[in-house]
């Protein structure tokens, strides 16, 4: 770095070939395909006057937002247990415990995906040991609508919230719950006003991080929606492949990378993405 | 992407043979049939010979068609060789080819509607019917302007006869009787066919069935939303049935005969007003082995034993009008152009899905998701 803390022109120069790179063959084809939404099958902003004229947009619109928000929420409060118990474990338990939490994430999405299937369907093993117990009469409808993708969904994405939230939980100082107990405060008080509040920037990376993974989503969502409850990612894929409406899905593409350009820029003004995505730690 | 029928039936004759219900001939001689042909032109016969290359939907149908459909006119014809390409020649992939002025296909497996699309679009060539002989296929529907068939297959209504003890759907219209039937419905995520049997629910003849009322048959198959999946693939529909998610469903023939046999009957199917659809092969414009892909098509058309063949393989019923007293008694019943079983079928109108396939997809599949 140069003498005023800011790189100087020789650290441009190294970092300039994979610039280039990156500008000439992901950049430029992005803003390419990007462009389509305006000029197919016309100039124009038709395809996005759709947003306000087409039911069948604002279907898939509202039911991803629908389905990543309540993902989210369950992510968050199932990870958020998780991550309480591996912060309070002994040191072995946390091993233990943050293996449990990897192990789904090396697993193919696919394969949980059937899985979901297997044991949801109608003949699957939840509606069969129901309906044996007698506790039904008629089997549930668990897949094939947006429970099944919401099922699958939170599956997929509570190791995605434990980890941020763990980090930050781990930076909480112990002595100050102690400090708090000594003080007179109970559990539930040491918890409430104490923990909560320090794990917080925790809670809302890990919630900015599953709701914007949830929204591209689409092998979960294609598998189990029953081919009808469709999500964004493959509604896009539906206009690009079987109806050649190029326009309409890049539209929608657009808006898509907009959404989750606008969620980072309003949380990057409350948390440190940076810690987020890993780096700068 | 959606799954086209050709590669549904390649997908179902893989299976059988890996479970050795078919043996490796009659698996090649289907494929043959298919389209997928004469591997063994060899490179001695290739610089002497002129060659057609005929396009299917990939897998074993690369080897099917080239026996049952290639091998036969190599055979009468010496010094041509048919080569197959699995490349699936799909519309747009047909467009760009013949608007980039180089063709490299002869014969492509390809749809009545997209005959129609592409045709006017002056992007194939015309059947000439000096050379493939009309009488060769059945009379309506499967020799058109621009294609002609020399295979079918059809949308059936297929169901679970234990869901309905005291008998089963008859019609379109008790398809889409939820109070009579009740159930969780199967439909094809896609227009063609499922429109049309959406217009008999609405009460239409099905001998004046065409032109079809989209905006009525949009609004009649998404009532059924709620209490309806979708599929895509072949494989899919079966699942869908056999598993009991769906207790009535439209799907291919091929896939109800298979469900019928391996669930000793449990699951039926009926022929009354299903969509009895051609094969059709089409020539795109401009076509490296020019009239030699007319000549092939006449061949095709005209033997009916490898057509049979290709139905003992993968269910494409034949069209050639001697085929049906060649097939075996046991498969007659499966074969959607046994004369019993054509009489009672609706030809889907290639000619109207041509001019209106994409507005009315694209209106149904608004229509049915999100």
């Amino acid at each position: 770095m140069s003498d005023s803390g800011r790189p100087g022109l020789g650290w441009w120069l190294l970092i300039l070939p994979a610039l280039l790179l990156l500008l000439a063959f992901y950049v430029a084809p992005i803003v390419q395909v990007l462009a389509v939404s305006v000029t197919e099958p016309e100039m124009g902003l038709g395809n996005y006057e759709r947003i306000f004229t087409s039911g069948s947009v604002q279907r898939v619109i509202l039911t991803t937002l629908r389905i990543c928000l309540i993902t989210t929420v369950f992510a968050l409060l199932l990870g958020y247990g998780i991550a309480y118990a591996i912060t309070l474990a002994s040191p072995r338990m946390k091993g233990w415990w943050i293996l449990a939490v990897l192990v789904p994430l090396w697993i193919s999405v696919l394969v949980r995906a059937f899985a979901w299937v297997t044991l949801l369907r109608r003949q699957g093993l939840i509606n069969n040991t129901l309906m044996e117990s007698g506790l039904i009469s008629e089997p549930l409808p668990l897949v094939w609508n947006e429970f099944g993708i919401i099922v699958g969904m939170v599956h997929y994405m509570v190791p995605f919230a434990v980890l941020p939230m763990l980090s930050s939980m781990r930076e909480i100082d112990p002595r100050l719950l102690a400090a708090a107990r000594g003080l007179g405060a109970s559990r539930g008080d040491t918890f409430r006003r104490v923990f909560l509040p320090l794990s917080m920037p925790g809670v809302i990376a890990a919630g900015v991080l599953v709701f914007i993974f949830s929204l591209g989503f689409y092998i979960t969502p294609a598998i189990l929606g029953g081919g009808k409850t469709l999500m964004v990612a493959e509604w896009i894929s539906l206009q690009i492949l079987d109806l050649i409406r190029w326009g309409l899905g890049t539209m929608m593409a657009t808006m898509l990378v907009l959404a989750i350009l606008v969620t980072l820029a309003v949380f990057s003004r409350i948390v440190d993405l940076r810690r987020i995505f890993g780096s700068g730690a | 992407m959606m799954q086209s029928f050709q590669q549904d039936c390649i997908d179902l004759a893989m299976q059988r043979f890996r479970r050795g219900e078919v043996d490796r001939r009659t698996l090649l001689a289907g494929l043959a049939a298919l389209g997928v042909g004469a591997m063994a032109g060899g490179a001695a016969q290739a610089q002497a010979a002129r060659k057609l290359v005929m396009v299917n939907w990939g897998g074993l149908a690369n080897q099917g068609f080239g026996n049952f459909y290639g091998a036969p006119f190599v055979a009468a014809n010496a010094g041509w060789t048919v080569e197959q390409d699995s490349t699936g020649p799909s519309a747009g992939r047909i467009r760009s080819m013949v608007e980039s002025r180089r063709v490299t296909w002869d014969l492509c497996d390809s749809s009545a509607s997209s005959s129609f699309l592409l045709g006017g679009q002056n992007l194939l060539t015309k059947i000439d019917y000096d050379v493939v002989k009309k009488e060769n296929t059945l009379p309506v529907g499967f020799a058109l302007e621009y294609g002609a068939a020399p295979y079918s297959f059809s949308s059936v209504l297929c169901y679970d006869s234990a869901k309905f003890p005291q008998g089963g759907p008859t019609s379109w219209a008790d398809f889409y009787d939820l109070q009579k039937f009740p159930g969780t419905r199967l439909m094809r995520r896609d227009a063609l066919a499922t429109l049309d049997a959406a217009q008999m629910a609405l009460g239409k003849a099905p001998s004046a069935l065409y032109p079809l009322d989209i905006a009525a048959t949009v609004r009649k198959a998404a009532s059924l939303r709620r209490n309806a999946v979708f599929w895509n693939s072949g494989s899919e529909s079966e699942q869908f049935l056999r598993t009991g998610e769906a207790v009535m469903g439209q799907i291919w023939h091929t896939r109800a005969t298979v469900l019928e046999r391996e669930t000793n009957g449990r699951i039926k199917f009926i022929w009354p007003q299903a969509l009895l659809q051609a094969g059709i092969f089409v020539i795109p414009r401009g076509n490296p082995g020019g009239e030699g892909a007319q000549r092939l098509l006449a061949s095709m058309l005209a033997n009916p034993e490898p057509q049979v063949g290709l139905l003992t393989l993968l269910g494409n019923g034949p069209t050639n009008p001697r085929a049906a007293a060649l097939v075996p008694q046991e498969l007659r019943k499966n074969n959607p152009t046994d004369p019993d079983n054509a009489r009672v079928q609706v030809v889907l109108n290639g000619e109207w899905w041509g001019r209106n396939y994409q507005q009315a997809n694209a209106d149904f599949i608004d229509a049915v998701t999100g």
